[in-house]
């Protein structure tokens, strides 16, 4: 009968599931349809393909797919097997030992091993990656007794290595392909070689990057999709055609305005997904010059907080696709998210009370002082939150000037001549605040004029320690605490100002599937996703 | 004739070395360097990443070297490379210009003639409705954002209409190949071509009417008219001729301003041209590239403005070339 | 007015100056220009009565369509301001740039051009070749530039469209001098004795109005426009309201609430109409009544 051969093989293909390795993300019933070729939105255009010194988000998007890690992390943000098949902590921590999956090949051919994972630590993630360099700074040494064993000792521990280890937190490197190069101006970093499910085809300046599906993947049957193609459009209407039509399929990252993404969520033929996100937890905030003659005052900057009414926000310029922020951690980090830190309500009156006690009293036409304002140049979004920002300080008589650059021009004013009062920026947090956020408060930064970091100037010796004390602690329950502190202190000192954790969307056919299953799927391969009826095949 | 060409060989010089000088002060006055957009763009960076690109880039060194080198290297036509795009900046410039020059020439043709055409009638007629819709309709195309023209087109005629496709030079995914491949880029110049010269077509429908108008206006024609001479005699062998003395003027000039007009329709249908690898370059601080591509658009304005010229010689006798 | 010098003047029924505006009058399209300008620099002038405060206050819900708030008439945007205390304050702020701006490049392109076809030779190699210059930067690629070297506000922007925008002027006013300076008219009075900025201001630049007129129109046109893409591109001045910022801003929503963008935009086409209804008008005035 259909019905009893149907659960033949849906029993059948469980038990096949469950032969594979444990905790991979089970797909639909029906078995997957091969073949296909899929269109992603690629925006704005890389700069480069390999993740090696590069974090920005449309290298990640690409390189997640050429790439694999030594893990992928579940929706609970737990470490699941990848190019590791298992792994050991020392309960110290000062050693981690990794067993690598055998039979691997990279995508010229090459076998994979432990030398290409101890070469790419010594000689990426040491030295170049700009978010592990502190990461894995107290690693003293690699061992590969085999080329399935990799062991790292470390002269203290580094709990936080155990949230970057997936394709781009972590990128392992062809060690037979790059030793002995120049690995930032290596010519591959635009043609990578990985181990991945999809293998680099073309790279058309301007207008997109082709990607071929791995015959000779490890993970066997997959990827489904045989060819992915990555177009770059700039212009969000010319996006959100190309998605209404059809010609795209898979676009993560908000690629339309938020208004079109309501409208596109209505259709049928699309769906809007919110998972996949989960490993970057992003979040937007406001960093205050705290050297500028204004917002020198503590006072003044909580009044700022209470002049701000961060639902609004939310709902008028973000759609609802942001929650209010109390914390430069995000709820999402449940781990470590202090719920008990200061809030500042929005509270017009406690903001002009704040403001006079400050010294700062209203002049004959109202206004108390007048700042400036550098949005983040990086899109309609954050040059609107910066006008609401310029209506709510209005109100408490503020007077705020907004500035418009470009992203050169606004990295050279904020974080090189510090010549600005207010900005703007988001940054992720990550399962792990050591990875993301103590950038933004740790005084090291302070004077290296480097980018995304300490925007405010802020200088504290007490947070300076708790960060300091929390990146080798070995007992999480112990590093859970100094973060709670962290966060009391800075957001009762607010340099930084954090307002909203940001929902990223992915808009996508809706016949598309097996997204969601990863938390770092936007980073991730497009391995487990297929389309679901046979017109896409090509 | 020969000193003529000899003294614009010596000219088309003077222009490159006035660009390139302007291109080096231009960016260096822009806040910002390439090494922090590239920090920036990196999404995270490290002091000594940024010293590194910076050494790569040779924004280490007193401006002085920097400029005496970079004018070492446009004196010798070496473009350099393309930190940013990670290319040779010959190699970029040669892959984009077929793009760029098929959507401006298209634009500029379907302009001029359409235009050409439109004003010629609204002349001919002039006072009369169809004067009044022809200069409307002109003027309406005009004053008409080109990206809300280019939305609105792209909405209409490629999702409402599905007629054709979105954005972009070609469809990747189809793999055509030789005439099929051909048809494709055609399917997507449409949109782009017609928007970028609708608003062109504005421009030479109000010259050529305007032109026109002012060549009635004069003796000769009355003369001719007195003569006897039919009135479309008159309109095409003797006002035209001399009322396309403008309409050549501006074609000169836009086919001069080719590289740099169609950035905003580039951007909107995704079309790999120089225009917005010139946004680009400016954005991203990479003074190679732009002076690549200001290198290009200088040649070709050079070479149109010479042939303007010895148009004005055949079109009037009476100019010569001094 | 064209033949002053050279035949004996007709009985003078007007001066040229009032004859023209009576004749503009006198023609459908040069009332509804000057009608339609007027309009709207009353709006302009009008902005503080009819809507004192800040346009840039989010006074109401956000993205209300026109008629559905008998308070917003012509609907809010998607912060909640209002579109038309946006029109009317939008309209002192588009058209200072777009005439200051011009009247810059006016300035800057006949002199260049008028003196080039003039004296011909050095000079007009020397301003020619400047012209190269200018024109060798694409103009927008080159105003982009200058806003982003000075920061984006009203000044930088009016100063950037000016000065970018001149060479096609100067080099059409260029092929008309040429064409009147080796004519009968220039010859003849070189003939008499004429100095050279007689010769120049009073009978070859009143002969090189109609493209100059047109141009002129062409270029109001232009920097509105210019400033919108600007205001697209990321680079308009975030502190005040402009029609083109406003269609910048409302691109967004152009899908599902295009009337943010096409409110402004329709504004735009209105004081474009009006300026080349009126150059229209002007140019038939002056070309004399010669139909075909």
């Amino acid at each position: 009968m259909a019905s009893l051969s149907r659960r033949h093989l849906l029993t059948a293909s469980s038990a096949l599931a469950l032969f594979a390795q444990a905790g991979r993300p089970t797909l639909a019933a029906e078995a997957p349809k091969r073949g296909g070729t899929l269109s992603v939105i690629l925006q704005p255009e890389p700069v480069t393909l390999t993740p090696a010194a590069n974090t920005a988000q449309p290298t990640q998007v690409v390189a997640g797919n050429i790439f694999d890690g030594l893990v992928y992390y579940d929706s609970n943000l737990a470490p699941q097997p990848s190019l590791a098949e298992r792994w050991e902590v020392a309960a110290d921590g000062r050693s981690i030992t990794f067993h690598l999956r055998p039979g691997v090949k990279w995508h010229d051919g090459q076998p994979f091993s432990a030398a290409d994972v101890k070469w790419s630590l010594e000689n990426v993630w040491k030295t170049i990656n700009p978010r592990d360099k502190p990461l894995f700074e107290n690693v003293t040494s690699v061992a590969t007794p085999d080329d399935a064993t990799v062991t790292l000792t470390l002269s203290a521990p580094s709990l936080p290595i155990l949230s970057v280890l997936n394709g781009v937190g972590a990128p392992i490197l062809p060690k037979h392909l790059y030793e002995g190069t120049d690995v930032l101006n290596n010519p591959l970093n635009n043609k990578p070689v990985g181990t991945g499910p999809f293998v680099f085809k073309e790279w058309k300046r301007g207008e997109y990057v082709l990607l071929e599906r791995n015959p000779n993947y490890w993970d066997a049957g997959k990827p489904y999709i045989d060819k992915l193609i990555f177009r770059v459009i700039p212009d969000a209407g010319a996006r959100a055609a190309a998605i209404e039509k059809g010609e795209i399929q898979y676009a993560p990252f908000n690629p339309v305005p938020f208004r079109d993404l309501e409208r596109l969520a209505a259709l049928p033929a699309l769906k809007v997904e919110t998972r996949g996100y989960e490993w970057l937890s992003s979040l937007f905030y406001l960093d205050f010059n705290v050297e500028a003659p204004y917002l020198k005052d503590v006072r003044v900057r909580q009044a700022i907080a209470h002049a701000i009414d961060r639902d609004a926000l939310a709902r008028v310029v973000w759609f609802g696709y942001a929650k209010p922020a109390i914390s430069p951690i995000p709820s999402t980090v449940t781990t470590f998210f202090d719920p008990t830190v200061p809030v500042y309500a929005f509270d017009v009156k406690k903001a002009e009370t704040l403001l006079d006690e400050a010294g700062f009293k209203r002049g004959a036409d109202g206004a108390r002082f007048a700042v400036t304002h550098d949005f983040l140049p990086y899109g309609d979004d954050f040059r609107r939150t910066g006008e609401f920002l310029k209506q709510s300080l209005k109100r408490v008589g503020i007077e705020v000037t907004l500035r418009a650059q470009d992203s050169a021009a606004f990295i050279k004013r904020v974080y090189g001549d510090r010549d600005f009062d207010i900005s703007s920026s988001y940054n992720a947090a990550f399962p792990d605040p050591q990875i993301g956020v103590v950038r933004e408060y740790w005084s090291g930064w302070l004077g290296t004029k480097t980018p995304w970091t300490n925007g405010s100037g802020y200088r504290s010796a007490a947070v300076d320690r708790l960060i300091q004390d929390a990146a080798i602690r070995p007992d999480q329950a112990a590093r859970i605490a100094d973060f709670k502190q962290f966060q009391q202190r800075v957001q009762r000192d607010l340099p930084t100002l954090p307002l909203l954790e940001l929902k990223f969307s992915t808009v996508h056919a809706a016949n598309l599937k097996g997204l969601a299953g990863q938390g770092d799927q936007v980073y991730a391969s497009l391995k487990n996703v297929c389309f679901d009826d046979a017109a896409k095949v090509n | 004739m020969r000193r003529y060409l000899k003294r614009s060989m010596f000219q088309i010089v003077f222009v490159i070395l006035g660009i390139a000088i302007i291109n080096f002060f231009l960016l260096h006055l822009a806040p910002g360097d390439a090494a922090q957009v590239m920090a920036g763009e990196a999404g995270s960076a490290t002091p000594e990443y940024m010293a590194a690109l910076r050494r790569q880039f040779g924004l280490d060194q007193p401006l002085g070297m920097q400029f005496l080198h970079y004018m070492a290297n446009v004196l010798t036509l070496n473009l350099g490379f393309s930190f940013r795009q990670g290319m040779p900046v010959a190699q970029l410039l040669l892959q984009r210009l077929p793009a760029t020059l098929l959507l401006m020439t298209t634009a500029i043709t379907f302009a001029a003639t359409v235009g050409g055409t439109l004003g010629f009638l609204a002349a001919r007629q002039a006072g009369r409705i169809t004067d009044t819709i022809i200069s409307a309709v002109a003027l309406l195309f005009y004053a008409t954002p080109v990206f809300w023209i280019g939305l609105v087109l792209m909405v209409v005629f490629s999702v409402l209409l599905d007629w054709l496709p979105v954005s972009g030079m070609a469809s990747i995914e189809a793999g055509h190949t030789g005439l099929a491949y051909g048809a494709d880029v055609a399917r997507h110049l449409v949109l782009p071509a017609v928007t970028l010269g609708l608003f062109y077509l504005a421009i030479y429908t109000r010259l050529m009417r305007a032109s026109m108008l002012d060549v009635y206006g004069q003796d000769f024609i009355r003369t001719a008219r007195a003569k006897g001479v039919r009135p479309h005699r008159i309109a095409v062998r003797h006002v035209l001729r001399n009322a396309l003395l403008p309409i050549v003027t501006t074609l000169g000039v836009q086919l001069g301003s080719v590289l740099g007009g169609a950035i905003l329709v580039e951007t909107v249908f995704a079309w790999p041209g120089l225009g917005r690898l010139a946004f680009e370059a400016l954005f991203a601080r990479d003074l190679n590239l732009l002076m690549g591509i200001l290198l290009c658009s200088s040649i070709v304005v050079v070479v149109v403005n010479l042939l303007v010229d010895l148009a004005y010689t055949v079109l009037d006798p009476r100019i010569e070339l001094s | 007015m064209l033949l002053l010098d050279v035949a004996p003047p007709a009985p003078a029924l007007r001066t040229p100056r009032n004859g023209l505006f009576i004749r503009l009058l006198r023609r459908p399209s040069g009332v509804s220009g000057l009608l339609l300008l007027a309009l709207i620099l009353a709006m302009a002038a009008s902005a503080n009565l009819f809507y004192p405060g800040d346009p840039l206050d989010m006074v109401g819900e956000a993205l209300l369509w026109p008629g559905a708030d008998p308070a917003f008439p012509l609907g809010t945007d998607m912060l909640g301001r209002d579109l038309a205390s946006g029109i009317f304050h939008g309209a002192r702020v588009s058209l200072l740039i777009a005439a200051v701006a011009t009247a810059v490049s006016v300035v800057i392109g006949t002199a260049a051009g008028a003196l080039a076809g003039y004296y011909g030779k050095r000079i007009d190699a020397g301003l020619m070749r400047v012209t190269e210059l200018f024109q060798t930067i694409p103009p927008f690629l080159f105003a982009l530039t200058i806003v982003a070297i000075l920061q984006p506000s009203i000044p930088t922007i009016t100063a950037a469209i000016g000065i970018t925008a001149w060479p096609g002027l100067a080099r059409l006013v260029r092929a008309e001098v040429l064409k009147l300076r080796h004519g009968e008219l220039v010859q003849a009075s070189i003939a008499l004795g004429a100095s050279d900025a007689r010769i120049i201001l009073l009978h070859i630049l009143p002969n090189t109005l109609a493209p100059i007129i047109v141009s002129t129109s062409i270029l109001v046109a232009s920097a509105i426009l210019t400033e919108s893409s600007l205001a697209f591109l990321g680079l308009g001045d975030p502190n005040v309201v402009s029609w083109g910022g406003m269609v910048g801003a409302g691109r967004e929503v152009l899908r599902t609430d295009w009337y943010v963008a096409t409110v402004p935009g329709i504004a735009i086409v209105a004081v474009v109409l009006a300026l080349n209804l009126l150059g229209d008008a002007i140019n038939d005035v002056l070309s004399a009544k010669d139909r075909p």
